[in-house]
């Protein structure tokens, strides 16, 4: 039975080749038959394995289990893979009509389903590292897929920059396989129990950390991010922004796990790492003028959101976080996905040329309003669930907490930007020719609008967490929700609209590209001057 | 070779990264990375005097086959994107006719 996790892998591979090599034109139905083989796969497994993850650990090939290569899944991975197979329909969906003619395209995006699936499961680090890669290179194909200018750099800057993190990642599991001569992560974590605190031990989580930040786009690498997740396809930005970008957060995940027995995985410095994404990502977010640059900086900013959630183990702060990851796929998709259709109508992307949205197309303009307030952490939409928890956790701790609530304000203010695009008359004339997208982004706005009223039964049957002790129903955070968008709209009013100068300044600001890297030097050196000097 | 070597190697690479604006000069640095990290794996699973990892009758010292098994995958993906990086260098250049980052970057899009 646990044989079904190699299907999971190599099914999207396999039908992705017959795709490419095919000439007949209904390709994207094959796409979605193999797309629902595979959601009944993972069903079928899920429930054949639920409650008892220990036995699903499988080592391909016959060969010695710590050397060799294993798959294995636990709760968090099997929710990262009903979650991306999740992601997958929608985008499939979205792009029914696209994919139609372009075979290559469906080739890239069902393979890196393979690729994905494949990365959430592995159980040696050597395969995390090549699922890793192989997923940067078809993201980097992916997008240059559009074949303008613009995408070739982004694509190539992507690429250049996410690279050389990935070896230095690769460079900590050197290091882990010859301090225990073992790269299987179940047998590692046995042995992590009861271990010395060497340097050795202590420079391999620096340099894995180093590279999981840049595949995370923490704060100060995470240039790469809002060139990449800008100018791709508006499908391909949602699957980057939602899911792809989650790979280092799911890593970041794996990594504490296991440097849990060691004794110094969640730190506070990811806190403060957490803390600047999530300022930073909202700062440059205010000061965009284009409708995808700014969704592609909140994706760093609900980024650092999460980070600050799971920065530390034993308290409901984490638990908030990993929702916030789900959440987060969910709404960001959605926007994403709305974004592109209005783009795609009105031929531009800067904000402040389009207007008149609500009455162009009322149906698309209902589902952004839902994404932006599941982002802006609105009651009764699933963003409030798991910053409210994120938030209960930091009550009594000061500065964090007012640290939380300035992040909130920045995200409202730059939705009540964006939300500038539905008010005017109408335009221009939207016949509701594409149902497909449609569908897709209704199913992405019931899953958030669904996950923020019966979050119960979901954290518990997945994590086994308990949620009912937050009071998430009182008038208080109404009130709280008001006040938020109340101090957002003077905001905005007083300094986003008029477009004065530290706006603009910081809207100009750019980094080189020699810069940008030997920034990533200078946070290898401080992850390293944190973690093996000072302590 | 000593690993302090192989380290020496990986800084020319990242010094090569933070410091030349030229993309083809930065695909290359990439690669210099890419292959101090490699000497790095095989040199710790190597000892001096020890036979390759072939199994045969008279089995005295073998080294490590393990780092080599991997890094045979390294070396593939590696020369991925080193192929991927330089058909996205030719395409950079066709539609801004420069190799320069700083040039290439701040470009307005032209539309087509």
């Amino acid at each position: 039975m646990n044989q079904l996790a190699v299907v999971l892998v190599f099914l999207p591979v396999i039908v992705s080749i017959v795709i490419y090599l095919s000439k007949w034109r209904h390709m994207n139905i094959v796409a979605i038959a193999s797309q629902l083989a595979l959601t009944i796969v993972a069903v079928v497994y899920f429930t054949h394995f639920y409650g008892d993850f220990e036995s699903t650990h499988i080592v391909l090939g016959g060969w010695d289990s710590r050397i060799g290569i294993s798959l294995a899944n636990d709760e968090l991975s099997m929710s990262f893979i009903f979650l991306s197979l999740f992601s997958w329909w929608m985008v499939l969906i979205y792009t029914f009509r696209f994919g139609h003619t372009e075979h290559s395209f469906l080739f890239f995006l069902i393979f890196l389903q393979g690729v994905f699936l494949g990365l959430l499961q592995s159980n040696d680090l050597f395969n995390v590292f090549v699922f890793l890669e192989l997923a940067t290179i078809i993201v980097t194909i992916l997008i240059a897929y559009n074949k303008k200018g613009e995408s070739f750099r982004s694509a190539l800057y992507y690429l250049i920059v996410n690279v050389p993190a990935m070896l230095v990642f690769l460079t900590g599991i050197i290091l882990v396989y010859f301090t225990f001569g073992s790269i299987n992560i179940v047998a590692l974590t046995e042995q992590f129990q009861d271990v010395d605190d060497t340097i050795i031990l202590r420079f391999s989580y620096v340099l894995m950390m180093a590279g999981i930040s840049v595949k995370a786009a923490l704060f100060p690498v995470f240039t790469w991010l809002p060139k990449a997740h800008g100018v791709a396809q508006s499908a391909i930005s949602a699957l980057l922004s939602g899911l792809i970008v989650k790979a280092g957060v799911y890593l970041f995940f794996r990594m504490n796990f296991l440097y849990e027995g060691a004794g110094f995985a969640y730190s506070d410095f990811f806190f403060m790492v957490g803390v600047l994404t999530a300022i930073s990502g909202v700062m440059f977010a205010l000061s965009q003028k284009e409708l995808k640059q700014i969704l592609a900086f909140h994706t760093i900013s609900q980024v650092g959101i999460i980070m600050m959630g799971v920065s530390s183990a034993d308290s409901d702060m984490f638990y908030g976080g990993i929702l916030h990851t789900f959440n987060h796929a969910l709404f960001k998709s959605l926007l994403f996905l709305g974004a592109g259709v209005i783009i795609q109508v009105y031929r531009t992307k800067k904000v402040g040329e389009i207007r008149g949205v609500f009455k162009t197309m009322p149906v698309v303009s209902i589902f952004m309003i839902v994404g932006m307030l599941s982002i802006t952490g609105a009651p009764f939409f699933n963003g409030f669930i798991s910053k409210s928890i994120i938030k209960y956790g930091l009550a009594e701790q000061g500065w964090r907490y007012w640290a939380l609530y300035v992040i909130n304000i920045g995200t409202a203010t730059s939705f009540i930007k964006m939300s500038q695009i539905f008010f005017g008359p109408k335009t221009l004339s939207y016949p509701l020719k594409n149902m497909a997208q449609n569908v897709a982004m209704m199913a992405l706005a019931f899953g958030c609008v669904l996950l923020g009223n019966f979050y119960i039964p979901f954290s518990e049957g997945f994590f086994g967490i308990r949620v009912e002790e937050f009071d998430l129903t009182s008038f208080d955070v109404l009130l709280d929700y008001g006040i938020t968008v109340a101090i957002g709209l003077v905001f905005y009013f007083t300094v986003i609209a008029r477009d004065l100068k530290p706006v603009r300044m910081i809207r100009e600001s750019r980094i080189s590209f020699e810069n940008a890297n030997l920034v990533f030097l200078i946070y290898i050196v401080a992850l390293t001057t944190y973690f093996v000097f000072l302590s | 070779m000593n690993p302090i070597l192989t380290f020496l190697v990986v800084l020319i690479g990242f010094y090569g990264l933070s410091t030349s604006d030229n993309i083809i000069k930065s695909v290359f640095s990439v690669t210099i990375i890419e292959s101090g990290v490699i000497l790095l794996f095989l040199n710790l699973g190597n000892f001096q005097g020890g036979s390759i990892p072939i199994l045969s009758e008279d089995l005295v010292s073998i080294v490590d086959p393990l780092p080599q098994a991997l890094m045979i995958t390294t070396i593939v993906i590696g020369s991925t994107v080193t192929a991927l990086s330089l058909m996205l260098c030719i395409k950079i250049f066709h539609h801004y006719g420069s190799v320069k980052w700083k040039e290439v970057l701040a470009r307005k899009d032209v539309k087509s």
